[in-house]
């Protein structure tokens, strides 16, 4: 009996023991030599594709420790694997905050309902975050003090998109296939409202189900639409559905589509060659780009990306997405607080990085909001671009 | 596995004063964990406890009732949502959350009905197809917020003054598992309890012995489904969002796990098989090549296997090869689950040294 007694205050020391550490001073995740940052994406998983944002900050953050870090302090990048389920990322999350030294801020993330779920918590505790891999509408309704955005709106893309096709393509009978969810409902609005505005309907409006595989019926009622241009706001494996049916249906219109699916020669891949002829909004320079900038960004691919990773629109949105924290980190100098981050951050104005022209102030959380059109060729592997960089108005 | 030598030992609520003391000695500790504990603790605690729920309730069914069910996810999203939904109306939460749970208990004691006819592979195919209808229904109706959920109103309940969100949290969800515990630990020694065990044991024999199969089948569906939508509910303010794609196959097959790895159809099983599971689920997420480098004599080795035959950017796959060997080693080793564990370390020490 006694033995057993001992056997639990054991166990109860044990757990007051565990539990001591905690009640230490708030982690800034600063300290004389070293910024530690944060970042959540899934590397395992259905969303997997996505993970390669996480892995591009990562070779940022490796470039600019080899070229001396910031201001005496080097960049310590913790990114974890939340495999695109929110209960993991606000684990995740957890831990790197509140496990000593903790961290100074969270650098992109992908994904709405993960970055959703963690947004509360880093804003109640002021613990800044720039650049979520997610364009929503979310992250700036209402603007937040440490939430500084970047993914320019998918409805705008959607309009720029609808004014090339009518305005310089002469298309008139423009048909929308849109993903039921936040992302396609976005895009599908955007489209409507810039018709509206040139006097025009869609001549159908046909939405996809996640886990629809046969589009056959959806690819049939565009056709019977008779439209000559189809704006496809879908993820990558119903886009690649879609034209495979359409190739079988003998239905050719001109395909117009998102940024998220502007890797074109993964397109192409995964396509089997029909990622021809295709417009396409992007929110970053293309992977090819002749600046100063992206030759430099080329070359460090060639000397720290690892076995297996390509150089694509993801990897470089790791990049285009943190490139304004980095400034800003540079602003602070080198009495670096939160608050001198966030103070920094407001002062970045038509900065220019892999992205459009980026520009925060007091109050401006939504930084860059510049996106072009550009198009593959018939051999789906040059891609020229077509339009400046520009504002949607 | 243990002996009872007679109907009041079967009868009482703790076997043993030992099991009784280490039981006050968990609930002590649990109690003092939101005063010492951090954040991040206390919110594995809280994703440890509601999973604790679902699987004392899942084992309601499938260890005790001997019926399947691979829908689970589905009475999950249905607290959820209803939860959140009667608390937008303006229901205080802790209203909700009981009242959500019998409505997860309605649509249990509706999927229980074709489990009358259908046995085995049967029945698993109907509770599958139900939770993937719950999902997407979900997930396609706009009154039900779509693709990003209905928004989660703050939760205001306060047990202590002072006390921040997160603590007022544990205390709910972990105060909710212990009581869900003692509940179907209550009502496994009571007549309906019995009934479930002699339905899993042979219906046949049952129903010959006066057991109305209808009537004790549909009700082990419902309280098993009770105590899943009560886990969601809970579930929907620990994360603060319900989104409806997270409620899939491979939570119901997780939840399943859950059971069948702790050790089915008893009490403290389900509890290690979902304390388990969730730490798995939540601490392999970073294991890196460094990780394997420390394992002790192999490790260079076992790395540099690892760095020939995996491409960097698919090293964090070797989790899911972790996770399902351990749970293979489980199951090859100890049939009965964790729960097994238990029984042979008790017998060990009970006889040792003599």
């Amino acid at each position: 009996m006694l033995k057993k007694l001992g056997n639990i205050a054991a166990l109860a020391a044990g757990l007051f023991a565990l539990a001591a550490p905690v009640a230490a001073a708030e982690l800034t995740g600063v300290t004389d030599t070293e910024i530690h940052i944060g970042q959540w994406g899934p590397q395992t998983g259905p969303a997997a594709p996505w993970g390669s944002v996480a892995r591009g900050t990562g070779m940022l953050f490796q470039m600019i420790n080899d070229a001396g870090g910031i201001h005496g302090r080097k960049i310590v990048y913790h990114m974890f694997d939340d495999q695109y389920n929110p209960a993991k990322t606000v684990a995740g999350v957890k831990e790197l905050v509140e496990k000593a030294p903790g961290v100074f801020g969270f650098a992109s993330g992908v994904g709405t309902s993960p970055g959703l779920a963690v947004k509360d918590y880093l804003m109640e505790r002021g613990i800044p975050w720039v650049g979520p891999a997610a364009g929503s509408l979310h992250w700036i309704t209402p603007p937040q003090k440490a939430l500084f955005s970047l993914y320019p709106l998918y409805a705008d893309e959607a309009k720029l998109l609808v004014r090339q096709l009518v305005e310089k393509e002469g298309k008139k009978k423009i048909a929308i296939l849109h993903a039921s969810d936040e992302y396609g409902e976005n895009g599908h609005r955007g489209a409507v409202q810039e018709m509206q505005r040139l006097g025009l309907k869609p001549v159908a409006e046909v939405p996809v189900n996640q886990a629809d595989r046969d589009l056959k019926s959806h690819v049939l009622l565009l056709k019977e639409s008779g439209a000559d241009a189809v704006l496809m706001w879908v993820n990558p494996t119903h886009a690649v559905i879609t034209l495979k049916t359409a190739a079988a249906l003998q239905f050719a219109p001109q395909w117009a589509t998102s940024s998220t699916l502007s890797d074109a020669p993964l397109m192409q891949t995964i396509s089997g060659g029909l990622w021809k002829n295709i417009l396409f909004a992007s929110f970053s320079e293309l992977p090819d780009a002749d600046t100063p900038q992206m030759k430099q960004y080329r070359e460090a691919f060639a000397k720290y990306a690892q076995k297996g990773e390509r150089w694509g629109v993801f990897f470089m949105a790791g990049i285009g997405f943190v490139e304004p924290m980095v400034e800003g980190l540079r602003r602070a100098g080198r009495n670096l607080t939160r608050e001198s981050f966030i103070a920094a951050m407001e002062t970045i104005r038509n900065y220019k990085g892999i992205l459009g022209t980026v520009n925060f102030g007091p109050g401006q959380r939504q930084g860059a909001k510049e996106i072009f059109l550009a198009r593959t060729d018939d051999s789906g592997t040059k891609i020229t671009q077509l339009t400046p960089w520009a504002e949607v108005k | 596995m243990d002996m009872k030598r007679s109907y009041y030992e079967d009868l009482r609520l703790f076997d043993t004063l030992p099991l009784g003391l280490w039981l006050v000695a968990a609930t002590v500790a649990l109690a003092a964990a939101p005063f010492l504990l951090g954040n991040y603790v206390l919110y594995v605690l809280g994703y440890i406890a509601i999973n604790v729920i679902v699987a004392i309730g899942l084992n309601v069914l499938v260890g005790y009732t001997g019926q399947i069910s691979l829908g689970h996810a589905g009475f999950f999203a249905i607290g959820a949502y209803a939860t959140v939904l009667l608390a937008n109306v303006g229901l205080p939460i802790l209203l909700a959350l009981p009242l959500a749970a019998l409505i997860a208990a309605a649509f249990g004691f509706l999927l229980g009905l074709p489990a009358l006819r259908l046995e085995g592979p049967y029945l698993a195919v109907v509770t599958l197809g139900f939770g993937l209808a719950v999902e997407n229904i979900f997930a396609k109706a706009s009154v039900f917020g779509g693709a990003t959920g209905p928004a989660v109103p703050g939760f205001g309940v306060t047990f202590l003054p002072g006390f921040s969100r997160e603590q007022n949290l544990y205390v709910l969800i972990v105060a909710t598992a212990g009581l869900s515990l003692l509940a179907v630990r209550n009502l496994i020694r009571t007549r309906v309890g019995r009934a479930f065990i002699a339905i899993r044991d042979s219906d046949v024999a049952a129903s010959c012995a006066g057991v109305d199969l209808t009537w004790y089948k549909t009700l082990a569906f419902a309280v098993s489904a009770f105590f899943t939508g009560l886990a969601g509910g809970l579930f929907a303010f620990h994360l603060g969002q319900v989104d409806p794609t997270s409620f899939n196959l491979m939570l119901s097959i997780l939840f399943l796990a859950m059971v069948v790895i702790g050790g089915v159809g008893s009490i403290l099983g389900p509890v290690l098989g979902a304390v388990a599971i969730s730490l798995l689920n939540l601490k392999l997420k970073g294991l890196k090549m460094a990780d394997f480098e420390q394992i002790p004599l192999a490790g260079p080795d076992i790395a540099a296997f690892l760095g020939r035959h995996f491409m960097e950017t698919g090293m964090a796959n070797i989790q899911f090869i972790v996770y399902g060997t351990i749970l293979v080693l489980i199951m090859l080793f100890e049939p009965l689950g964790l729960y097994g564990l238990w029984i042979r370390g008790k017998r060990y020490w009970r006889t040792w040294p003599f």
